[in-house]
């Protein structure tokens, strides 16, 4: 049983630094748990105080059924995997993943054994035999890796293991780590800061900012469902465009209004919430992919039709990036590869009012997703 | 080491036992042997053998021993023979063995001789008498960095950090004490504070993650000559002295990056106590509570900006005014003005080295 439960827990650092506030998390056996927010707010110490490298200053952590705040690492049944791996350069794979366990006097055959299985995991078998200088990026990463996994630990905690890889590496190591936990059957913790590895390898993502969690929920419902600004801008990418404005009433509809523009809110964005915001300041987010210049759209949706100044335009290959400036509101959209819209053009461009998320100007969270 | 020694041993020892002694290196080579003509035969399939067990293995006629049992060994001790007196004899062979690379060590090792230069433990001018002696090159550029683990270890760091930086001629590490152990590292000219500081993160991490204890590390300075090492392990005493006081949030401290802390570090503390008695006026430093502390922290964190700061502690920004001024009213500081606030920021940080009274160097 490899549950984790966090309970109100704080790090203050002697000189005045609080590096996490009132974190509550259940982590269920064998979910992969990622912490990601951006750098300093508090993920990694979170990592290394359920690892027991940083002593909690409030709160209680539990393993299982069992309490740990005062458990050494090393008899918290746990293994570390962090972004620096280091190899010794002059032992073979082997040796290199059989280190720890020859240190702490393992027997030989249960060596083998440990060291053989995990190489199969990894699929690193064919290199036991050679030296680290021999291997790529990639098959380092899975050495590291296997460092971890022949000391059969409950929980595995992960620390940003791929930033030192280069862009295809890095995806390619993404895929494999999901097989690797599905195949493990065990808990992974991993922290990253980037939001794609959260996106793609999570089974739940905890968003973390300033040493708070933000909203904890599966990799799609934190897409869809945002509980506030910086949550709907730090998942997805390009990230959500957001634009001040204005709820206005006219004869009974509510309109959105915003640098000279007013678009008719439809009915699925409007409940007693968004009412009771009626003249007063709201943020308007649309994710790139909402932003359309393809004329089926501009046909289907009269109503969200604006005028765009086109600044650069993009091209990814499967699809095109748009940077847009509607009357001094930046938009990015997120358009076919076919688009005939060029840099300083003025074009037209559809806003699917269907997709848009209402924030609070003073507060940042969410009215209406 | 000079396999001369080891072959002056074993030609004593087969005079006494009247069986075949010597010796193989770690790849399982003879490098010395009772019987000269067996000096360079290869026996990898026992290195490796030995290499699993760390312990006794008896293969083709022969009893084997490491000469030392942690990881990391250099040499295998081996008598002719596998019955019970031969285990008996392998065992005063490898005793007798260890004495002579002992000697040997404290004689000639570099490991040592960098030991006592950075520890000054040896005369400026002698420094170079030995070096020459040793063949070891005086102008390199080298950095002391100091280890220094949270708690002991089951687990020797030692061996790991020998593992990780296996190589003798340019990477030296000492054990100092119980929980610090210095690596003394040639590097290129090149190199600089970000590379050393990506060392010690993959030092940490691997100490971390093998060892599972915390460590906090101190980078001196690089020096391009061997009489500077001991200014190199100096600095990097203080980097780790002025980070547990000033940045005790960090694990790794660069004594190039250490900034005022340094500053105060260097300062008496009559001086220190002076100065806080005459910023503190019209009230102790003692009579804030945790709570105005933080607001203060967090007010310089968000460089004096009392609606983001306001944000960030999720009080109304009237609330963070009314703090402001009740801070005002008790020290006679505005911390509004850029002046004061330095001064007060100056003056917590005194307080800090004065209350964690660390090691001077």
């Amino acid at each position: 049983m490899s549950s984790l439960s966090l309970k109100g827990i704080y790090k203050r650092y002697p000189g005045g630094v609080v590096a996490v506030s009132d974190f509550n998390l259940e982590i269920e056996d064998k979910e992969f748990l990622v912490l990601v927010g951006p750098s300093g707010c508090g993920k990694s110490t979170t990592l290394r105080m359920i690892a027991g490298l940083e002593e909690i200053t409030e709160g209680e952590l539990y393993i299982g059924d069992k309490i740990v705040n005062d458990i050494a690492p090393k008899d918290r049944d746990i293994a570390m995997v962090f972004q620096n791996y280091a190899l010794y350069p002059h032992m073979t794979v082997f040796d290199n993943m059989a280190f720890g366990l020859k240190l702490r006097k393992t027997p030989k055959d249960e060596i083998k054994r440990r060291v053989e299985e995990a190489a199969k995991i990894l699929d690193i078998s064919h290199l036991l035999d050679r030296k680290p200088k021999a291997l790529s990026g990639g098959q380092r990463q899975r050495v590291a890796l296997g460092r971890a996994i022949v000391r059969e630990p409950k929980v595995f905690l992960l620390d940003e293991p791929l930033s030192n890889l280069d862009a295809k590496l890095r995806a390619q190591m993404r895929t494999e780590l999901s097989k690797i936990h599905h195949n493990l059957e065990t808990t992974f913790i991993y922290v990253t800061h980037d939001q794609t590895e959260a996106m793609t390898m999570a089974t739940r993502i905890v968003v973390m900012k300033d040493g708070f969690i933000q909203q904890v929920d599966v990799p799609q419902a934190l897409y869809n469902k945002p509980c506030n600004m910086f949550v709907a801008g730090f998942i997805g990418s390009p990230q959500m465009n957001f634009v001040d404005a204005e709820i206005v009433e006219k004869s009974g509809d509510l309109y959105l209004e915003f640098k000279g523009n007013s678009l008719k809110l439809p009915a699925s964005k409007i409940n007693d919430d968004v009412r009771s915001y009626i003249g007063k300041p709201v943020v308007f987010g649309v994710r790139p992919e909402h932003v359309h210049d393809e004329e089926r759209y501009l046909e289907e949706m009269p109503d969200y039709v604006i005028d765009a100044d086109v600044e650069v335009t993009e091209l990814m290959g499967a699809e095109t990036f748009l940077y847009l400036d509607v009357d001094g509101a930046k938009l990015t959209a997120k358009v076919a590869p076919t688009t005939t819209a060029k840099a300083d053009e003025r074009i037209k461009i559809a806003v699917s009012l269907e997709h848009i998320h209402l924030f609070d100007k003073e507060t940042q969270k969410t009215i209406i997703n | 080491m000079s396999n001369r020694f080891f072959q002056g041993v074993v030609y004593q020892l087969r005079e006494s036992i009247d069986k075949t002694v010597g010796v193989l290196d770690e790849n399982g080579t003879v490098v010395a042997c009772s019987e000269l003509i067996k000096v360079g035969e290869k026996h990898e399939d026992v290195a490796i053998a030995v290499n699993s067990t760390f312990d006794v293995v008896k293969q083709d006629g022969y009893t084997y021993k490491p000469i030392s049992p942690a990881p990391g060994y250099e040499y295998i001790a081996f008598v002719e023979g596998t019955d019970e007196i031969t285990e008996k004899y392998i065992s005063l062979v490898v005793i007798a063995l260890t004495n002579v690379k002992q000697y040997y060590d404290e004689k000639y090792d570099k490991n040592n001789f960098i030991k006592n230069v950075i520890l000054d433990n040896i005369l400026p001018g002698d420094i170079y008498i030995k070096a020459r002696e040793l063949h070891f090159e005086t102008e390199a550029y080298r950095v002391a960095i100091l280890i220094r683990l949270s708690d002991k270890s089951d687990v020797s760091a030692f061996d790991i950090l020998q593992s990780l930086f296996p190589d003798k001629q340019k990477d030296f590490i000492i054990n100092v004490n119980e929980t610090d152990i210095v690596l003394v590292k040639e590097v290129k000219d090149t190199n600089d504070n970000k590379d050393l500081e990506k060392l010690a993160k993959s030092i940490i991490d691997i100490i971390n993650s093998e060892l599972y204890i915390k460590a906090f590390i101190g980078i001196g300075t690089i020096v391009d000559n061997i009489r500077d090492l001991p200014r190199s392990f100096n600095d990097a005493q203080v980097a780790l002295e002025v980070g547990k006081v000033f940045d005790t949030e960090k694990h790794i401290m660069t004594y190039d990056n250490l900034g005022i802390g340094r500053l105060i570090y260097q300062l008496p503390t009559s001086l220190c106590e002076m100065f806080l008695s005459e910023i503190f006026k019209k009230g102790s430093i003692e009579s804030l509570d945790y709570e105005t502390l933080f607001t203060i922290q967090k007010f310089f964190e968000n460089n004096l900006n009392v609606s983001e700061t306001s944000r960030k502690l999720f009080v109304h920004r009237n609330t963070l005014v009314y703090r402001l001024e009740k801070i005002r009213k008790l020290t006679g500081l505005d911390l509004r003005r850029f002046d004061h606030a330095i001064v007060f920021k100056v003056a917590l940080m005194v307080k800090r080295y004065l209350v964690s009274n660390p090691t001077k160097f």
